[in-house]
């Protein structure tokens, strides 16, 4: 005999569980943890050799931005580019490769609502996206004595980017029908416009129109926002950064939860 | 103890339908608590996706479900608890071990991750010396055995299997078996799909027939084989062959000397076989049993089974 065995569910309504939510948060936060060289390590490294070339080397020749030396400047654009990719890619290659290769069984018949799903993937992913760019900041100061001038703009301009991309990254596996299509986004969506928004320079520096057009681009807020954080130094103001940040919350929170409970890819 | 009136599973005008494409046709069908159903239909038939329908794998585009009462689709936090699926496909995260990816289900389900509860349901199906091995390395048996206890980390009410021993060895299909009729013991409800006329045979109390999403028919297997099974007993004579018209019941002599009567009890054959004895001494005796098979290709017009070993 088995006693425990023999005992069945109870038939009871069920409301909402917070274990199942738990266990899926935990279970990602596992997934990424457990390959740690190539999901953590491996941006770090990247991010450094950035720092590397256009902080050290090259930032000597560049002077100083609004008053801010180059190697300065550059650390939160830099930031930004790994919070933005690792949110991202921890929540599309999660959810992508669980609906190709199956175990998305898993999560379907479990009791996991919408919300439910979405807080833990998400959850996963910001958290990745700020142990990396933490990582990168400790890389900074490293070469240059860490400063923080606003804890508070920093905290608030991390947090929301990580969550925007982290919702987009959920948005675009719900929505990819092969690999390449993962691909795409981070590779000619993010990467352009995270460059062409001032991670490297201050769009003061650019000529008209491209000044304006830039301006047009919602990379700007983000890196401009955690500079003013970090350095206290932006092109646009701070507050019109932090709406531009909260709306693109907003529509990526939409759209990701539109899909995940629509879900045609997940629940055929 | 009164019967729980409330059926464990009630399907009403079910339908799933792909664009223009019906995979499920209506289906109306209440199971017990407490009953073990087989779904036959050949390949393509709808059994998977009708399933998917009911354990939140696909959306039904019509009809309602409900286990034990409660609506899978308005109440689906209630009812995913009360169900277990073992899934057609195998597939595991490779970054997890057995015990691992038993108490992450447990979470996922809802209910409380118990080391003790994993391990003894590793025990169950015979995989405790690979509780702490790669997924990845088990064999295609030990995967689905896993499979099956990973349904069960919940301690679910109803349990799905979709071709729970297609493709499995011989050894592993009996202790399938085993466990099912176990669960069933225990008070689980078990709905199993199948290619194997053989498992319907062996476990079903009723058997529900599915052919191009619909379902033909639902009957108990005791009485479907009684109405449908042609059981016949073949006897050899130790000498020549009696006149046909002299024998008390009705047979046919084959090509080879054999006197064929057909019966469809237990006591029809043994009438058979004492007034026989009587009129010729009998060299051999060989009883053919009706065979689910038979009687499923004569429902369904063509044959089931696709890749019996
Ligand atoms: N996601 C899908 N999109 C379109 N057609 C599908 C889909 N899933 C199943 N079908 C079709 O529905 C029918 C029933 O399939 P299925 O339920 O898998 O059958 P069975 O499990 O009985 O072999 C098949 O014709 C199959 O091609
Ligand atoms: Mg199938």
């Amino acid at each position: 005999m088995q006693p425990p065995t023999h005992t069945l569910q109870p038939i009871e309504r069920q409301p909402w569980s917070p274990i199942g939510l738990r266990a899926l948060f935990a279970k990602e936060v596992r997934r990424f943890a457990k390959v740690w060289l190539q999901t953590v390590f491996s941006p770090l490294i990247t991010t450094s050799l950035y720092f590397l070339v256009f902080g050290v080397a090259l930032g000597t020749r560049m002077g100083e931005i609004h008053g801010v030396p180059y190697i300065r400047f550059v650390i939160p654009g830099l930031m930004m580019l790994a919070m933005i990719s690792n949110a991202f890619l921890n929540c599309s290659s999660s959810l992508f490769q669980s609906r190709i290769n199956g175990t998305i069984t898993d999560i379907l018949v479990s009791p996991l609502g919408t919300a439910e799903l979405l807080g833990a993937f998400v959850g996963a992913g910001v958290l990745r996206g700020l142990i990396v760019g933490s990582l990168v900041w400790l890389v900074a100061a490293f070469f240059v004595s860490p400063d923080i001038h606003h804890a508070g703009w920093m905290l608030y301009f991390s947090v929301t980017v990580c969550l925007s991309f982290a919702m987009l990254g959920l948005a675009v596996a719900c929505l990819a029908q092969k690999y390449d299509h993962l691909a795409i986004v981070p590779s000619f969506v993010l990467t352009p416009m995270t460059f062409l928004g001032g991670v490297f320079y201050s769009i003061d520096m650019l000529p008209e129109p491209w000044r304006s057009v830039s301006l047009a681009n919602p990379m700007l807020y983000m890196v401009n926002g955690l500079r003013y954080g970090l350095v206290g130094s932006s092109d646009v103001p701070i507050l019109t950064a932090a709406l531009a940040v909260l709306l693109l919350v907003t529509a990526s929170t939409t759209a990701a939860a539109w899909l995940l409970a629509r879900g045609r890819n997940l629940r055929t | 103890m009164p019967p729980d009136p409330t059926p464990a599973l009630s399907l009403r005008g079910l339908t799933k339908e792909f664009g223009t494409f019906r995979a499920v046709d209506k289906v109306d069908l209440d199971i017990p608590a407490g009953e073990i159903f087989a779904l036959l239909g050949p390949n393509g038939a709808g059994k998977t996706t009708l399933i998917s329908c009911i354990t939140g794998l696909s959306r039904p585009t019509g009809g309602t479900a409900h286990v034990f009462g409660h609506d899978t689709r308005h109440d689906f936090r209630t009812t995913r608890r009360l169900i277990g699926l073992v899934p057609q496909e195998i597939a595991f995260d490779p970054f997890f071990t057995p015990h691992e990816s038993l108490l992450i289900q447990m979470g996922l389900m809802g209910v409380k991750p118990d080391p003790d509860h994993a391990d003894e349901l590793l025990r169950r199906i015979a995989l405790d010396h690979k509780r702490d091995a790669y997924t990845r390395n088990l064999s295609g048996g030990m995967k689905r055995r896993l499979l099956v206890a990973k349904a069960l980390v919940h301690r679910p009410r109803i349990l799905f299997l979709d071709e729970p021993t297609a493709g499995v060895d011989v050894e592993l299909r009996r202790d399938l078996w085993g466990e099912v009729r176990r669960l069933r013991d225990a008070g689980t409800t078990i709905i199993l799909t199948t290619h194997y006329l053989e498992e319907a045979e062996e476990l079903a109390d009723r058997i529900g027939v599915i052919r191009d999403g619909r379902l033909i028919l639902v009957e108990k297997k005791r009485s479907l084989m009684e109405r449908l099974g042609r059981c016949s007993v073949r006897l050899r004579p130790e000498t020549t062959a009696p006149a046909l018209d002299s024998l008390p019941f009705p047979a046919a002599e084959l090509e080879d000397g054999q006197i064929e009567a057909t019966w469809s009890t237990p006591d029809d054959l043994q009438r058979i076989l004492q007034q026989a004895a009587q009129h010729f001494p009998i060299a051999s005796i060989e009883v053919l049993q009706a065979r689910l098979e038979d009687i499923f290709v004569s429902l369904v017009g063509h044959n089931a089974p696709q890749d019996r070993d």
